[in-house]
């Protein structure tokens, strides 16, 4: 309740403030955006089987995406950023997706 | 041990599939064990996470859409000013135009029917500065009609095949330098009077003669003599392998005798650098 209320609030402030992304972070939005997703489905699904935990969950998300940008970054040092940009994507997409079907099989039992 | 020791990179991909979840929250739940009293730092934490989640997704979506319009905008902008440029040259060339009929006006004033003032006026012919009269003829000269092609087909910024124009400045120099040579004493190209320093060049998808962008269909009016120009127009290289094209490639092509052409004149282009070599007078 309170979160998704938080949610919200976050995409607001976003909204009006309309922030300029610098542009040597441009690179990052995507896996920052993947990693956030991440955070989200693995948060509800931990919270449906009642092992949520709150830490777990913050620490989680922004140590995904400082991780995700840091090996994109050297990544972008070696000449191989593009396709270590897109392995995090797969693999926070593949968890996305995972999450999502255990979070199917709680609420419709299926 | 050994199993853990075996283990390949298929195994690997099938944890990665299988064990989504992220295992922090299990050991977290077995660390504290069933029934923990809730700490105080767990509502704000979650606020924190949430806002930060929120912030991070506003930010991707006002950022994927506030580029497009302002490219749209700067597209816009430029066509603007291309536009107003391009009109305000327009009106400068008719004012050049204006005030050289008014300089010959004057000229012709002051220097009533002297051979001076009637070889003055032979060169401007000649330099195209004065709009010029005769009998001639027209070429007309068109790309072939563009397929409808389907929006964004392709990567932006790349051209489509069937968008690249057929006709370049080539086609239009060698009907102008055939009619040259078939004996025309001036011609225009769209309306831009050939001078004797024009260039007809190719600059993106725009024809220029100097420096005026012409789009197609060509009209090439030159003034002659209006029956050697046809003859020796429609016995012309030139004219074969554009015929050849027009039947091949769809592209537009024809010409026909005038009895009466009027060409524009061009703002003279005064030499700055040429000057007449001192001449001895026949002796």
């Amino acid at each position: 309740m309170i979160a998704g209320f938080a949610l919200a609030v976050g995409v607001i402030v976003g909204l009006i403030l309309r922030p300029t992304v610098p542009h040597w972070l441009e690179p990052y939005l995507p896996i920052a955006v993947v990693a956030a997703l991440d955070a989200v489905f693995g948060g509800i699904r931990a919270r449906l089987d009642g092992i949520f935990d709150s830490k777990v969950f913050v620490v989680s998300f922004v140590s995904n995406v400082v991780v995700a940008a840091l090996i994109v970054f050297l990544g972008d040092k070696l000449g191989v950023g593009g396709q270590l940009s897109t392995a995090v994507v797969v693999v926070l997409g593949i968890r996305i997706f995972g999450n999502a079907a255990a979070i199917r099989r709680h609420v419709f039992r299926a | 041990m050994t199993s853990r020791r075996s283990a390949t990179s298929t195994d690997l991909l099938v944890d990665l599939v299988t064990n989504t979840a992220d295992p922090g929250y299990a050991a977290a739940a077995a660390r504290r064990g069933p029934g923990a009293p809730r700490r105080w730092f767990d509502r704000p934490a979650v606020v924190l996470g949430c806002l930060l989640v929120g912030f991070t997704f506003a930010i991707a979506y006002v950022h994927t859409h506030r580029d497009a319009p302002s490219a749209a905008k700067v597209h816009d902008d430029l066509v603007a000013r291309v536009k107003a440029a391009q009109s305000s040259g327009n009106a400068l060339e008719a004012k050049a135009q204006r005030l050289g009929t008014e300089i010959t006006r004057a000229r012709d004033h002051v220097l009533p029917g002297t051979s001076l003032g009637a070889q003055l006026q032979l060169s401007e012919l000649l330099a195209g500065a004065t709009p010029a009269v005769g009998p001639g003829l027209q070429v007309k000269l068109g790309n072939p009609p563009q397929p409808t092609t389907t929006p964004d087909n392709g990567r932006p910024g790349s051209t489509p095949i069937g968008g690249t124009e057929v006709l370049t400045d080539r086609d239009v120099r060698s009907v102008v330098n055939e009619l040259w040579h078939d004996g025309a004493e001036a011609i225009s190209v769209n309306g831009v009077r050939l001078t004797p320093t024009s260039a007809i060049r190719f600059a993106g998808q725009a024809v220029l003669v100097d420096f005026a962008p012409i789009t197609s269909p060509y009209t090439i009016e030159a003034i002659g003599d209006s029956d050697v120009l046809v003859t020796s127009f429609a016995d012309s290289e030139v004219a074969s392998r554009y015929h050849t094209l027009a039947g091949a490639n769809g592209i537009s092509f024809s010409w026909s005798q005038q009895s009466k052409v009027h060409l524009p004149a061009t703002a003279a282009v005064t030499p700055r650098y040429a000057r007449p070599a001192e001449t001895k007078g026949p002796r």
